[in-house]
């Protein structure tokens, strides 16, 4: 036997339990409940009621990213300076979170912001009028940027810790004083691992549901949560799919455009 | 006391990484237009001088002049120094053009002085055509140019080259020797050269500095150098050499390999342990019976212009340099004449107190 | 000398500087989470109140036998899954090395489907088919979703260990009078291992920490994580810390052995 056929079983299980599902999508978005050619499941969808939803889930994700940039870009930029050279305990330590349950650190964050919360607890300890926290989109915009920070933070992180040195040393000696050297070298060869950043944050920023629905507590209604009652609890599977179909493409156009700016793809994805 | 001539000066500069010192009170000056090569092993701490007058390394101790005027603490970009890096350091986001316009463009000139400049380094380091190119698409070579470009588009009292043929293969190195030496006369910029390579350091410098352990061991112009080393270490270090060890039996009198040889160095103590060099093409191979040494050829190899023979005389075993080829087993005489042996001090040749001393 | 002591003091407060920002990026990252486990601890259902140490939530915990019926279910899903993507990830690295350029570039992008579509999408398409063939949702739906997205991490763990491979490495068997097979297993597999075991113990931890494609995918069964959100949609409850800390524990120990045996850069 060939050693090429290896490969078989796993061609076909991701052509079974990938490819073909994704296809299921497509068939669904453009059928009725009878299966009948339909682009209706659009129309449905886009209705003015909601638009807002749509509007909601690309600002408040790209409000997300914005600020998950703003913390993270230099956050790695000092973990990667030369001064952290033996600060590997904490380059791990603030990239674990990443790895861990989302619903988990999102249900931690409901613990802090509850009515019955600790922060109102403490407000009340102190006297002070327990606030309305949760349920408001701050409290949602407050758990994307918690879940997804550190995966804006490692790209980039990786990117400058394999900046050349000398490439920085070579801008300072040709005349660069440090913010020079910063807006004229840093950051344009770190735009790899922003892209790469970007679209770790804003994909499952815009597509979440799970946050929406803990720290929203149904007053913040995302895409996520629409596909979510749709399929769940609506029923819906054509309109639903029509959405999630929408929301694919939006992706992959938001990603190609932000891969023009990286066209070798040295940002890397997770791998 | 301040000479015209000193465009840097380095006074009793020390340099430590926490507890390796890796460079021991250096006194050292360079003067306008002098080609200067920095020539040591690895880890003998030329690099770091290097970046010390850079301005990527700060002194532990000791201070750096420039014309006269004290720069220890000056950052790299307002010193009037630039430096091509060690495998080129390009901007890869830039493309050639963008590389070499970078320090103009910080310097705010205007646009059409920019484009005047950058052609003309072009034209100089011979890259014309590619100004559009990325960097990374560039071979080793042309990165190396563009790199020397960059650098020198500034117009730098100094230009600072820290092994820079380093990555390239040697028919490109001997190449861009000639080219960097011609464009170093043509530019009339002090080049501060750092290499480990002896024959770059020969070929290309005014004054070589040979430094190990992070010590200054000898300057002096290559033939000097060459040919009168201080210590045993510049003798091997700088050339293939016969390194014996000799005792002075008199004035102009050695013994060596269990002979003894008149010689021109005088003012050694009689019976002083000293070490002897001599250079495999200053040995002539001779009939045995006019030989001043006797011994067998134990093996030859073919250099192209010359052999290498390897040939014992008893003890001694002796790297011999020659035109005519004497065949494995043969017996040969050689002859050496006084002029050609170097007699070297055994203890370490202090290095004189105002340091930088010219030939 | 005066000089580089003046230069190297600001240097020395901008460091500290970048500490505080790490710190309290820190504290925000973790603060949550060290309240959450206390209060798993805590005897009252208090947020704010010490009322003593307890472990009665604990208790609770393996009383429920929804939770440790979700407990076995997750287990028992990330064990099978791990296995069955080690197995046909390493065939696949091992088949894709030996491939032509051309397929060997498509089955990679094939493996980054996963990665780059929405896990909501990917959840939903693999609900609408198991509807349409009217599989139950059961766990074995889960089962076969989470091969499909374990695979692909097994899959880029070893592929680079096959490329940093001698590849005379397999040939000089042959060449000693290996028969190919035994080939593979003495030459290729001891070599490849280091990324077979990173990769299984990254399926493991992808496959135990799974929400979303989980949450589509089953039905009938539920793992931890979808016991944590449908427990959340009804508010927050101390047995819930108690879960969550120990999903954290196992999961943090999980990571702490994958990143030793790679860096974490490289994942």
């Amino acid at each position: 036997m060939k050693r090429r056929w290896f490969a078989t079983p796993y061609a076909l299980w991701m052509l079974i339990f990938t490819i073909v599902p994704l296809l299921f999508v497509v068939y669904f978005a453009f059928t009725t409940r009878d299966g009948a050619f339909t682009v209706e499941n659009f129309g449905k969808f886009f209705r003015p009621g909601n638009l807002p939803v749509v509007f909601d889930s690309f600002r408040l994700a790209f409000f997300c990213t914005a600020i998950c940039l703003l913390l993270g870009y230099p956050a790695a930029y000092f973990l990667a300076s030369r001064d952290f050279s033996r600060g590997r305990a904490i380059v791990v330590l603030i990239l674990l979170p990443m790895w861990m349950n989302f619903l988990l650190r999102t249900y931690a964050m409901m613990t802090l912001l509850e009515r019955n919360g600790v922060i109102n607890t403490l407000l009340e300890a102190l006297g002070l009028p327990p606030q309305s926290l949760i349920g408001t989109e701050g409290a949602v915009l407050l758990g994307m940027v918690y879940n997804y920070l550190p995966f804006m933070i490692l790209p980039i992180y990786t990117v400058l810790k394999k900046m050349d040195h000398r490439v920085i040393e070579a801008a300072e000696d040709l005349g660069a004083p440090p913010m020079k050297v910063f807006s004229r070298v840093v950051i344009p060869l770190s735009v790899p691992g922003v892209v790469s950043g970007i679209t770790m944050v804003f994909m499952p920023a815009v597509t979440t549901f799970a946050i929406s629905r803990m720290l929203g507590s149904g007053m913040i209604y995302l895409i996520g949560d629409t596909i979510e009652d749709y399929f769940i609890n609506f029923s819906n599977r054509n309109v639903g799919s029509a959405l999630s179909l929408v929301l694919m493409v939006l992706i992959v156009i938001s990603i190609g455009l932000l891969r023009k700016a990286d066209p070798k793809g040295e940002g890397g994805a997770l791998w | 006391m301040y000479d015209e001539q000193r465009l840097i000066e380095l006074r009793g500069v020390s340099k430590s990484f926490g507890d390796t010192q890796v460079l021991h009170n250096i006194d050292l000056y360079i003067r306008k237009r002098e080609f200067v090569t920095l020539l040591g092993p690895s880890g003998c701490g030329k690099t770091t001088m290097l970046r010390i007058i850079g301005g990527f390394e700060m002194p532990t101790e000791g201070s750096v002049l420039f014309e006269d005027k004290d720069i220890t603490d000056v950052p790299p970009y307002r010193r009037r120094v630039n430096t091509v890096f060690q495998k080129y350091a390009l901007f890869s986001h830039l493309n050639v053009f963008d590389n070499i316009a970078f320090g103009l463009k910080l310097r705010k000139l205007p646009k059409a002085e920019i484009k005047e400049r950058v052609d003309r380094m072009l034209r100089l380091v011979k890259m014309e055509g590619y100004e559009k190119r990325s960097v990374e698409s560039l071979s080793g070579g042309q990165q190396q140019r563009i790199a020397i470009a960059r650098a020198l588009v500034n117009e730098p009292e100094v230009l600072l080259l820290d092994e820079p043929l380093g990555a390239l293969d040697l028919k490109l190195r001997q190449e861009m020797q000639l080219e960097l030496k011609s464009m170093q006369q043509e530019l009339g910029i002090t080049f501060l050269y750092v290499t480990h390579d002896q024959e770059e350091a020969l070929t290309m410098s005014d004054t070589i500095v040979v430094m190990k352990g992070g010590r200054i061991q000898q300057i002096g112009d290559p033939k000097r150098i060459y040919d009168e080393p201080k210590n045993a270490f510049v003798a091997d270090f700088i050339g293939q050499s016969n390194l014996l060890t000799g005792v002075m039996l008199a004035d102009e009198l050695v013994m060596m390999a269990g002979k003894e040889f008149p010689c021109v160095d005088e003012g050694f103590e009689k019976n002083e342990v000293v070490d002897v060099v001599v250079r495999p093409e200053d040995i002539m191979v001779v009939g045995t019976d006019v030989g001043m040494l006797e011994g067998v050829v134990e093996s030859v190899l073919f250099k192209g212009v010359h052999y290498e023979m390897m040939v014992a005389t008893g003890e001694t075993r002796w790297k011999v340099h020659s035109t005519t080829m004497q065949p494995v087993g043969s017996r040969v005489g050689l002859s050496i004449v006084p002029f050609n042996i170097h007699i070297m001090r055994r203890e370490a040749v202090a290095i004189p107190a105002e340091g930088g001393g010219q030939v | 000398m005066v000089t580089s002591v003046a230069r190297r003091a600001p240097r020395r407060r901008a460091h500290r500087l970048k500490l505080t920002y790490i710190i309290v990026l820190l504290v925000f990252l973790y603060l949550p989470i060290l309240v959450m486990i206390g209060l798993s601890f805590n005897a009252s259902e208090s947020r704010a109140q010490w009322t003593g140490f307890t472990l009665d939530w604990y208790g609770r915990l393996f009383n429920d036998s929804r939770i440790m019926s979700a407990l076995q279910v997750t287990i028992s899903v990330a064990v099978m899954a791990t296995v069955i993507s080690t197995v046909i990830g390493t065939l696949a690295a091992i088949g894709m090395h030996s491939m032509k350029q051309g397929w060997s570039n498509l089955l990679t992008n094939v493996a980054y489907l996963p990665m780059t579509t929405p896990d909501i999408v990917t959840g939903v398409s693999l609900m609408l088919m198991f509807v349409f063939v009217q599989w139950p949702l059961s766990k074995w739906t889960m089962l076969c979703a989470h091969v499909a997205f374990d695979t692909p991490y097994v899959l880029f763990s070893v592929l680079p260990r096959l490329r940093q491979m001698n590849p005379n490495l397999y040939e000089a068997a042959l060449d000693l009078g290996c028969k190919p097979t035994r080939a593979l297993f003495k030459v290729i597999l001891p070599e490849i291992m280091p990324g077979v075991i990173t990769g299984s113990l990254l399926a493991f931890t992808m496959s135990l920490d799974d929400f979303v494609i989980s949450y589509f995918t089953s039905n009938t069964d539920q793992n931890l994580s979808m016991i944590v959100y449908s427990a959340a949609k009804l508010g927050v409850e101390p047995t819930m810390y108690a879960l969550s800390t120990l999903m954290f524990l196992v999961i943090l120990a999980l990571l702490l052995i994958i990143n030793r045996r790679s860096k974490l850069e490289e994942i």
